[in-house]
Formats: C-alpha cells, structure tokens, sequence
C-alpha cells in the first residue's frame, strides 16, 4: 500500500482507489469537486510534486512517496491572496471550477512569478469554466502574482454595499477556498447511497422487472420500482408527463428513464445491485427526429396523447403576407440550430435525511428550491418535506427539472434513511433537459430603405421525452423571433415535438437563441441587398422608449437598443476601415416570465439572535450571484453595513417562493420584492427602532410582475414587465480567420454589481461563442455519443479578447431600475460570428454550429 | 522550463522507448528509433541524447523546434508537438497488436483502450498505433493511466514514470 504527503501530512489508504475518492471519501477534502471523474472538467485538479494533476486520473498506489497539495493546504498568505485576488476581479460565479483554477494559480505563481497573460491561459486551459468565461480568472490570477510579488494585499476597490457599487461577491471566500458546500460536499452518518436503473432501449415496453437478485445482494438497502411510488409517478413543471420510474406495462420514452431505484450501503454496493435488476422489454421504434416525429403514421413517443405534438403557437400580428408581397426586397431561409448541453461543472446530486420534524429534508442543487418541494409532494404524496439549497454549481437553466431531488426524497421517506443520490456526468450528459434543436423557415421584406415590413416564420423544435418547459420555451423562441425592431406585421407559427431523444427544456436564452439566430442573419443578408451595412440596419429598424414592438407592447423609457449600437460604432467603425471581417447581431429578452402568467418575487426580512439582518427569498442563487445583489440592495434601503446583513441560501419552510430563477427574473423580481420589505423594515428604522428592537419581527414584500396573457384583446399588451437589450460584435483577423475581438454591449438598466455584471456578458458571450463554433452533443439512434470533454466547451487559452460594455439607462420603475442580464448575454453571439465569417469568406451559413472555421474539431 | 519563451511552445519528441527485443520467431520492431544519432548529430542546440534505453531523448528546455532532427531521423519517430501537451504517446509501432506486442516491452498493440478512456476525443489508433490530436487534448493523462502497454507518458513524471 502506498503511503504519501497530503498538505504536508503522511497518509496511507485503506485500498487502492482514485485519488479523488481518497481525498474526499476518506480525508474529507471536499474542496476536489468530483465534476465527471473522467479526466474532462479540471474541478479535481492538486498539485502533486508542483505539477497540476486531475485527482480523478491517479490510482493512489502509483503516488507513494509524492507530496500532494490541495486547496485546503494553502498557507493562510495564499488563502488571503487568492480570495482577495479572485473577489477583487470578479472570477467567481458558481464556484465549482474555482478551487481547481486556484490549484492552477498556485503552480503556475509558484514556477513563474511574473506570467503574462498567455502563460496564464496557458495554465488554465485543461480546466473548463462554464460561468466566466475565464476573462476574470485571468485578471484573478494575474492579480495574484503582482500580490505576491508585492506581499501587501491592497485595500478593495470599495466597500460601500449600494446599488451600482463592484463590492466583492458575499460567497468569494467559500468558494476559493472551497469549504462552501454543495450537496455532495454533505457527508451524514448512517447515508446510503442511491443510484438509478436507467432504460436500454430509447423506446420499449417494460414487460417485466426482477429485482430480486439485487435486494438479495449484501449492502442493498432497498430496490424500489414504480409501483412503490407513495404518490403520482409523473411530475413536470407544467404538464405532469415526466414518469419518475416506468412501470411494468409502460413505456420508455428516452435512455435516461428510470426503471428502477437502488439504495444501498455503498456506491460500489448499488452499482454491483444495478447490474443484478432484470428488465424485459418489448423493443420498439424509436422516434428519432422531428421529421419522424410529425410523420403521419409515427410511432407515438406516449400512450397517453394523440400524437407526438407536445405544443403549437401561433402568434400574428398585422398582416405578414401582404407585407411580405409588397415588399422591395424579400429574403426566406432554412436554418437549424443544435442542441446544446448546459455543461455544468457540477453534475447533479441531491441529499435526503429525516429531520428532527419527521420531515424529508432535502439539499437540492436546483433552480428552484420550491420547485423541487412541489414535485416531491407529488411523487411523496406528503407535505411533510423540506427543501434547502445548498451551493448550486451551475445551472443555465439545465436544473429547472427533477433528476435526482425527488428520487433521493423517495428513498429517505420509505427507508428512513439519509442518502445521496448523484449522477454520474455520463448520467447527466443524458438525464437533464438540454437546448431545443430547432429547424426554421424564415422571410422577412423590407423596403427600399432597409425598413423591415413584416417577417413570416415557420419554426419546430424536438422537445425530446417529456415537455419539461418545451411549451415556454417554444412561445418565447415565437415571441422574440421577430427582434427587437420597429414594424408590426409578424407572423409565426411553431411546434414543438416529442421524440424519443433527450429532452430539452430550459437553456439561457430559453429558444431566442434560436430564432435570434435566424432573424439577425436574414438581417444582415438584407443590409447586404439594400446597401448599407449591418449596422445601419439595425440603427434603421432599432426600437426606441414610445414605439411599438411587433408583439403589440408600448416599450418604456428604459428602452436602450440604440445606446448598445451606439456603444459599439466606434469599434466597428474602426474595425470596418482596418479591413476586417466584422459581424453584428442585436438582441431583446425578457426580464420575468410574462405574458400573464403570475409572477411573484417575495423576501422576508428577519433580524434574527445575531442581530443581524437576514434575508429570506424562496429563490436559488445558481451562481450568478442574486445573494450579493440582494445584500446590496438591503444596503441600498437601508443603509445598514454589509456585516449586519446575511443572506441566507433559499429554503422552503421560512422562505416563501419567490419563483425559479430562469427568464433573467431574479434581479427584477425578487429585488424589486426586497425593495419593498426593506421598506417596510424602514418604517421601524426611521421611527427610531434599533436592529436589536425588532428581533424576530418579519418584514416582508411582494411584488407580481403583473403582465397580458398571450393574444389578450388589448390594443398594446403588455407582454413582459421588462426587456434586456444588447448589441454584439465580432472581429476577425482576416490572416488567420480566428475571433480577434469580441464586443458586447449590454442594456441593463442599473447594474447593481457591474464587476458582476461584465461576468455574466463574458461568460454568455464565451458560451455562445461554443454553441456558434464549437460545441455538439450529438444524438446517434436517440443516444448522446459524446463525453464531458468532447462536447467542445471554449478553452482559457482558446479565447480571444472579450469586451463587456455595460450600458445602465434608467426607466424601469422597479427594482431601481435592474433589469435582468442572465440570459441575453448569450442571444446575439452566434449570429454576430456567423456575419463575420460571411465577411470574411463570402459564405453563408445557416447551422450552427459554423461550418468551415478554423474552430472546427477533427474527430 | 517555459521562461524563456513564449508560450504554447514546441518541442521535438521521440516517439520509441526502446522496449524493443528480438522475439522468439526473430521478429523485432523496424519503426522504432535505432540509435544511429543522427538526430544528436543534426542538432544544433545538443538538446538530444541517447538514453538508457538506447533510444534517443529531447531535453524539452533545450529544444526550440527547428525541427532538424525531424528531417534527420531515417526511421520517421521524431515529430514536434506542442510542449505544454505533456501526455505523449512514445511509440511509432504499426504493425498489428499481435506482432507489435512481440516486438516491444512497450509497444502500443492498437487496442484502443486510450480510445475508449478518452474525455476529449483527442486519442485515435491510426493505423494500430494510438495518435493524440493535440488541439483536443486536455492533458488529464486517464489514457496513461489505463494504457495497459505502458506506451503513453506523461512527460512530467507525475502519472507515468519517465523511461
């Protein structure tokens, strides 16, 4: 057995293992986040004799003798550097990258004093970011080597905790130093681990399950099927047609349906089990696209509909046709967009325990952690559940969905017993919704001018094997395909199919993306034709505070299109004039749900023993960072310090729901509900109350983001409450036909950390540069084929420079103006490239991911 | 080790580690490195030696790709990669694992192992003898690891011993 120093400590094993199950199961270093155990994500990543090594790789008997370092053998000098560093530049968002990328840091710093910012791309680049798209990791590390090279840490930037101010982020020091939990950083005594008998066969009867070989295997807790099922079996956000385990008699509807449910007293214990359950099936064609999908004798993906329509929208404004006719210039178009997996470096766990209430209680990693009550209570059967969130490592809209929280539930409620239920990320790469593949069929004419007249679109989307929020998804990809444009005669009809591949659901940009890419790219085809340029285009047909959108709604004085053109003409210009390739691409999204549908932000205010202020929302920090916004907001109110203020992590007995944190709402909606408790705080406050005073009262505010259903009989709905507005440019260097420079101009209204703020445009702007070039999740006979490491995630070093512009523009009543940035970041990004790479070869393209770039993979 | 230049940076590597024997039949390996030391000869920065295994060996913080031992070499094992890429596989072996295995102590045998084991769709069996397509490479080293041939590296000694 193999002995070696860990943090300076000899240790020895208990048996060979990988040297990531080692350091968490055994030594409890849970800064090594497990993100795939396949070598791909960097979370794991020591130091091992000075060199970055990925935990995950090693077997512990091949490191006798060696000295291994993790985070949590900083000394207290680097600790303090590089949570002063990594807070002062902005670099953390979910987190779950973040202690791999500190490991990064220090070998690098500890090799070379003085990197540029090449070598520090350079040592980042086996590790992947989803959230920042490593501009602020790069100034983090590059600020750390002038701190050590120094040796005083600098005072911050500033410490005022207001509305507007680049305060450093209230969970920077957790994260870097990664004693932040996530769930599967929980560890409790007596836990089972649980683990999931998925489907072989995309699309079978289940004819038979034998379980009893594994619940006769030693260690096996329980192997629960279907028909164990305390409540109702299928849960969803919406429509309830997402089958918790498929029953004997039922059908499978993709490869990642549960057929059965194993806890037992170790993981090697439920994987041996997994292997034991015996499933007959009656093997059936699948349904494998949506050609086959809306085929008139198709297979249907359930027994339950008619057929494999999952939702039809058709939304119609003025009249499309007769614009279209007269108009001087008319372009139509077929586009595809891929889909797309959300890459999350924290793959999905949940833990569950019986608490001192005779409740389950639940550690979700989720976007909602009411969300995940309410599917409990529907597959429990109970209201006797808890759900508390723990660190959430990313989300991009990929953990709206139950996975794993309403399983881990279950087995607590009918065992007893704690557990922890995780995917593997093979499991998650199949599991959890993904972005819609959409295909498109788009004409738009203008006049003579370059004046849009009317657009006229066609649209479907494969949903995949239960809506998830297919139906949302392709209503906004309809609303917003027109554009954030002046003219009023729109005209689009979409539907969205069940097959039998992976769903898909919520993916930032909920379908804009899509459509975006359609709209923006015909649009600077048109520029072409009529003979201006792209920019003009858009300056022409730009929608300003008093005019009418295609969709009806009056848009409001905070309307900022125009001053996110503005923002970039003097790079485009000069972009334009050095003879470079250059694409351009605008973009709207909503803040808030909308169209009618209530949407409610509520925060409680308690002063709690401690004396201090904390605040409760029912709504899930994913890593964007909604804690440090609403600190600053309290600040803002109530001019309290930032130490008499703790935002407390969403839960659902003391928080009230405040609604999933998807549409870019958070900041709008639960900010503008904080606003109004601390109002209601104040009152007491400047009545001459002390903190101390008002212990234990509750101040609580409302807000609904009160909006018109879809289609309602008003002359100028109003569909949503807010828009986010942006305009993104790419420049390409014309010898190597690689993104020299990127350019993002964003609308937000107020920021209210800007420093956070530039992080979500550079990671939206790096994420869609993958989803333009790079990445693929390909689906072969409805099974995902690629790992973790080959879904093609932009690299640090892959990067070219990114420049946020952020644009604040009063006008929005609420919420002091902020209107949500989550989502845009990511809208305009693959159609500006695609312009450019038009610019810079003369050829159009109409899919992403671009074909015919330098960016292309071979294999 | 990378001070000195900017980075990514390339370096010349030898792909034989001189595992190669004389089998029972008298097949031997004939696409490994042969110790002729041309390479040593064509260098101009006696960046290549030849090593304990008979086979010859870049010092990595010496080489500065000119890519003189490339053009040297008559067997065709010397092939510049990208530095920082430190998982390698040292073997140029195409015959079949049947005959390769023979061959060499530590010959890749093409059985794809490393394929299968790959995140990141960066290594492929070309021709039976494994390949690692640098852009895609995120250095993680699991193929290394599994390569039940040992014929794949890293090259800075932490998940591999240096041969």
């Amino acid at each position: 057995m193999a002995s070696f120093h860990v943090n300076g400590k000899l240790v020895t094993p208990s048996k060979n293992q990988k040297l990531l199950r080692f350091l968490r199961d055994e030594l409890h270093l849970f800064s090594v986040k497990d993100g795939c155990s396949e070598g791909a994500c960097g979370a794991c990543t020591v130091i091992i004799e000075g060199e970055t090594v990925k935990a995950c790789v090693p077997d512990t008997d091949s490191l006798d003798g060696k000295n291994i370092i993790t985070v949590e053998g900083l000394t207290d000098w680097e600790s303090q550097v590089f949570t002063y560093a990594y807070g002062e530049a902005g670099a953390v968002q979910c987190g779950f990258c973040i202690p791999g990328m500190v490991m990064c840091t220090k070998a690098l710093l500890d090799k070379n004093p003085n990197p540029s910012d090449e070598e520090i791309r350079y040592a980042l680049r086996n590790n992947y970011c989803r959230c920042t798209g490593y501009v602020k990791i790069i100034a983090a590390v590059k600020l750390a080597a002038k701190i050590m090279g120094d040796g005083v840490i600098p005072a911050k930037r500033t410490e005022d905790w207001k509305m507007g101010s680049s305060v450093h982020r209230i969970d920077v020091e957790e994260k870097v130093l990664g004693y932040g939990k996530y769930p599967d950083d929980y560890v409790l005594d007596g836990m089972l681990q649980g683990a999931v008998l998925r489907s072989k066969y995309p699309r079978a009867r289940v004819l038979s399950i034998d379980t009893s070989a594994a619940k006769a295997l030693e260690g096996v807790v329980a192997v629960f099927t279907a028909e164990d099922i305390p409540g109702e079996n299928k849960v969803g956000h919406l429509k309830h047609d997402q089958y918790s385990l498929i029953p004997v008699g039922g059908l499978t509807h993709y490869l990642g349906d549960g057929i059965a449910l194993i806890a037992a007293e170790t993981a090697e214990i439920a994987e041996k089990a997994r292997k034991l359950i015996k499933v007959e099936y009656e093997v059936l064609t699948p349904v494998r696209n949506i050609e086959e999908a809306a085929a008139a004798d198709a297979p249907k993906v359930f027994d339950e509909e008619k057929d494999n329509v999952c939702s039809y929208k058709h939304i119609s404004r003025g009249n499309a046709d007769e614009a279209i006719k007269n108009a001087k210039h008319v372009i139509s178009h077929h586009f595809e967009t891929p889909w797309t997996e959300h890459g999350f470096l924290e793959p999905e766990c949940a833990v569950a325990f019986i608490d001192e209430d005779e409740d389950v209680f639940v550690y979700s990693t989720d976007q909602s952690a009411h969300q995940t009550l309410h599917e409990c209570r529907i597959l429990l059967g109970t209201d006797k559940i808890k759900v508390q969130n723990a660190l959430v490592g990313g989300g991009f809209g990929g953990k709206e969905d139950m996975t794993v929280q309403h399983l881990a539930a279950m087995i607590t409620y009918l065992t007893r017993r704690p557990v922890k239920l995780k995917l593997s990320r093979a499991e998650s790469l199949l599991v959890h919704p993904k972005r819609h593949h959409f295909e498109m069929d788009f004409t738009m004419g203008c006049d003579e001018n370059g004046k849009i007249l009317g657009v006229k679109a066609k649209v479907a989307s494969d949903t995949g094997a239960f809506m998830s929020l297919g139906g949302p998804v392709l209503e906004r990809a309809c609303t917003h395909a027109a554009g954030p444009y002046n003219y009023q005669n729109f005209d689009i009809e979409g539907t969205a199919y069940y097959t039998n591949n992976p769903p898909a659901g919520a993916f930032r940009g909920f379908g804009v993306t899509q459509t975006c890419f359609a709209t923006e790219t015909l649009l600077n085809l048109m520029a072409d034709k009529v003979g201006i340029t792209p920019w003009e285009i858009r300056y022409i047909n730009a929608i300003r505070p008093g005019q009418v959108l295609p969709n009806g709604q009056i848009v409001d004085e905070s309307t900022g299109l125009v001053e996110t053109l503005e923002a970039i003409k003097e790079d485009y210009d000069e972009a334009v004039a050095a003879g470079k390739p250059v694409g351009i691409g605008c973009a709207m999204k909503n803040a808030g749900v909308g169209v009618g549908i209530p949407d409610t932000g509520r925060v409680k205010l308690i002063v709690e023993d401690d004396e201090k202020l904390h605040i409760y929302a029912g709504a899930s920090c994913i890593g964007q960072g909604l804690g440090t916004v609403l600190v600053q907001i309290v600040g803002e109110e109530t001019g309290l310090a930032a130490d008499k203020i703790v935002y407390e992590r969403s839960n659902t007995w003391i928080a009230l729901d405040s609604g999933t944190t998807s549409g870019s709402r958070q900041t709008l909606i639960t900010g503008e509900a904080c606003m109004r408790a601390c109002r209601e705080l104040m009152k007491e406050l400047n009545a001459g109350k002390t903190l101390a005073e008002v212990k234990g009262q509750v101040f609580y505010g409302e807000y609904l983001a009160k909006t018109d259903p879809l289609g309602a009989d008003v002359p100028n709905p109003v569909s949503h409450v807010a828009y986010g507005y942006a305009t993104q440019m790419c420049i390409l260097d014309p010898e190597t036909g690689k993104i020299e420079k990127m350019v993002a101009a964003h609308d937000v209204g107020k920021a209210v950390n800007p420093i956070s703020c530039e992080g979500q445009i550079e990671g939206g702007v790096v994420m869609s540069m993958g989803f333009a070039l790079t990445e693929r999740y390909p689906i072969v006979d409805c099974k995902p084929v690629d790992k973790f490491g080959s879904l093609g995630l932009f690299r640090a070093h892959e990067l070219p420079e990114i420049k946020a512009i952020v644009i604040d523009k009063p006008g929005l009543k609420v919420a002091g103006g902020a209107i949500g940035i989550g989502e845009i970041t990511s809208i305009p990004t693959a159609p500006a490239i695609a312009d450019a790479y038009h610019r810079y070869d003369g050829e159009e393209r109409y899919e992403l991911p671009l074909k015919n770039t330098p960016y292309e993979r071979k294999w | 080790m990378a001070a000195k230049r900017q980075v990514p940076y390339m370096s010349a590597l030898v792909a034989c580690n001189g595992g190669c024997r004389e089998g029972k039949d008298g097949q031997s390996c004939s696409y490994g490195c042969v110790a002729c030391s041309l390479c040593v000869a064509a260098c101009p920065f006696s960046a290549i030696t030849i090593n304990e295994n008979g086979v010859a060996e870049v010092d990595e913080s010496k080489c500065t790709a000119c890519g003189r031992c490339v053009e040297a070499c008559p067997q065709q094992v010397i092939h510049l990669h990208e530095a920082g890429n430190f998982i390698a596989v040292k073997c140029s072996n195409r015959d079949k694992g049947v005959d390769a295995r023979k061959q060499c102590d530590v010959s890749c045998i093409g059985c794809g192992i490393c394929e299968k084991t790959c995140t990141a769709a960066a290594i492929h069996v070309v021709e039976n003898c494994a390949v690692i397509e640098e852009k895609n490479c995120l250095s993680c080293g699991m193929c290394a690891v599994k390569c039940p041939r040992h014929a794949i590296y890293d090259l800075r000694g932490v998940l591999t011993p240096v041969r």
